[in-house]
């Protein structure tokens, strides 16, 4: 999957992240949160496992974390994922 | 407060009774409403608005919170509404005034600081990665020297003064950037000007033409400057521009120059080329200083040649005497696509401070 427009998902409220996606040549990821030193890695593992099993393959994410936990990094990916996309199709198996 | 409040979107020209709502709220801040902004972001509690954040393209401001809802990340959401709202209006590179005391509040709220006026005003932006980015883009057209140059023209339209001063500014540096005003608030069109600039220049040595953006004289950077009626440039107005481009671009690119054309005739311009040598040479700001040098304006038959007496004589459609003051690719360009224009613009005087340089 590529990601064709500009798309955002999530807030910056306690417990959850903000994530923004928009068109770019190659996969870049970049990750701010506010526990850093101690989940940084473990935030960066989540979003390149999800990245992958959705097959993304182009454009640039931005990443504001609030202490979100694993669960809610992912959802808030897929999402943001699908509205750059413009695709409602998802193989939810895959995931 | 755990009272519920509601978040709900504000048309300040179809909602009457809200704006004077909102007009009241930003007034008991100390704010004005302006004029300028599309959309409010409200909430409000049962009888009355408590709070509000406006967006005028991509700059949020007039945000305000009734004293006695501080202090509940009210903010936030009134933030999260406005990122998600700007994003469906097509923006989601957004800009923010702000003072530097509610610095560390917006940066709760997703906004990062760019540069501060010492103790005046701090522009921020909603992303971590916005100038950088740009730095980094810019960085790949670096150039080696001792001497790097910078003209910033708004072209509109390209003119033989614009040629001169390019030329005389690249017999004094080894490169020479040339940025083109990108805000399309001019009688001629981004990718006209842009364009012309180009054909202008080109064929010469040592020097790249560069495309305008959010970050060099722009709505964002430089409110003041487009708004039809700023008569009063304001100090800080032309500050954030140019500590952007000391600290940021300038670097990027290696830039050690700023060229800039003597303004004989319009106050404001002379007010933002005086502004420039306090803000970019002085040492005491932050960041590597930039020489500023004043070029004086060519002259044809007699008088300096300005953009805006072009201008003119297109609304007049005499393009005899506007072939001795624009290069035949301004004069071609003009005749066949903006011939017809007879009145000029509402924004000719704005666009006029800027196109000196």
């Amino acid at each position: 999957m590529k990601i064709k427009k500009e798309a955002i998902c999530g807030t910056l409220e306690s417990n959850d992240l903000l994530v923004k996606v928009v068109p770019f040549g190659g996969l870049q990821v970049s990750i701010y949160s506010e526990v850093m030193r101690q989940f940084g890695a473990r935030i960066r593992e989540v979003v390149d496992e999800t990245l992958k099993q959705m097959n993304v393959s182009q454009g640039k994410f931005v990443i504001e974390d609030k202490g979100a936990l694993d669960c809610a990094i992912r959802a808030r990916v897929q999402t943001a994922v699908l509205r750059g996309c413009d695709s409602e199709e998802l193989d939810w198996k895959g995931l | 407060m755990d009272e519920e409040l509601d978040i709900e979107t504000l048309d300040p020209r179809k909602d009457v009774r809200g704006a004077a709502e909102v007009k009241e709220l930003l007034r008991a801040s100390g704010l004005d409403a302006e004029a300028d902004i599309q959309v409010f972001v409200v909430a409000r509690n049962r009888s009355r608005i408590v709070a509000c954040a406006g967006l005028a393209e991509d700059v949020v401001k007039c945000v305000t919170i009734a004293a006695e809802y501080r202090g509940s990340s009210l903010a936030l959401r009134l933030m999260n509404e406005i990122h998600h709202l700007a994003m469906k209006r097509g923006q989601s590179h957004l800009f923010l005034y702000t003072k530097p005391c509610n610095v560390t509040l917006f940066e709760g709220c997703g906004f990062h600081k760019l540069v501060e006026v010492l103790g005046h005003a701090c522009l921020m932006e909603n992303t971590p990665v916005g100038i950088k980015d740009y730095c980094d883009s810019l960085n790949a057209f670096r150039q080696p020297g001792q001497r790097i140059g910078c003209v910033v023209l708004n072209a509109n339209p390209f003119t033989l003064g614009h040629l001169y001063l390019v030329r005389q500014a690249l017999r004094q540096c080894d490169w020479l950037h040339v940025f083109v005003v990108s805000e399309d608030a001019s009688a001629i069109s981004y990718a006209d000007r842009l364009e012309l600039v180009r054909a202008g220049l080109a064929g010469m040595e040592r020097l790249t033409v560069h495309g305008g953006s959010r970050y060099l004289i722009s709505k964002a950077t430089f409110p003041s400057y487009f708004i039809k009626d700023a008569c009063v440039v304001e100090a800080c107005g032309t500050a954030i521009d140019l500590l952007i481009f000391r600290r940021y671009i300038a670097p990027a690119l290696g830039i050690t120059h700023r060229f800039i054309g003597t303004e004989p005739f319009c106050r404001l311009t002379r007010k933002y080329n005086e502004d420039m040598f306090e803000w970019l040479e002085n040492v005491s700001e932050e960041g590597q200083p930039v020489h500023v040098v004043e070029i004086p304006r060519l002259e044809v038959a007699g008088h300096p040649v300005s953009a805006s007496e072009v201008r003119r004589l297109l609304a007049k459609g005499d393009f005899v005497t506007m072939a001795s003051l624009v290069p035949p690719t301004t004069l071609a360009c003009l005749r066949a696509k903006y011939a017809f224009r007879t009145q000029p613009q509402e924004d000719d005087y704005a666009t006029e401070i800027i196109e000196v340089e």
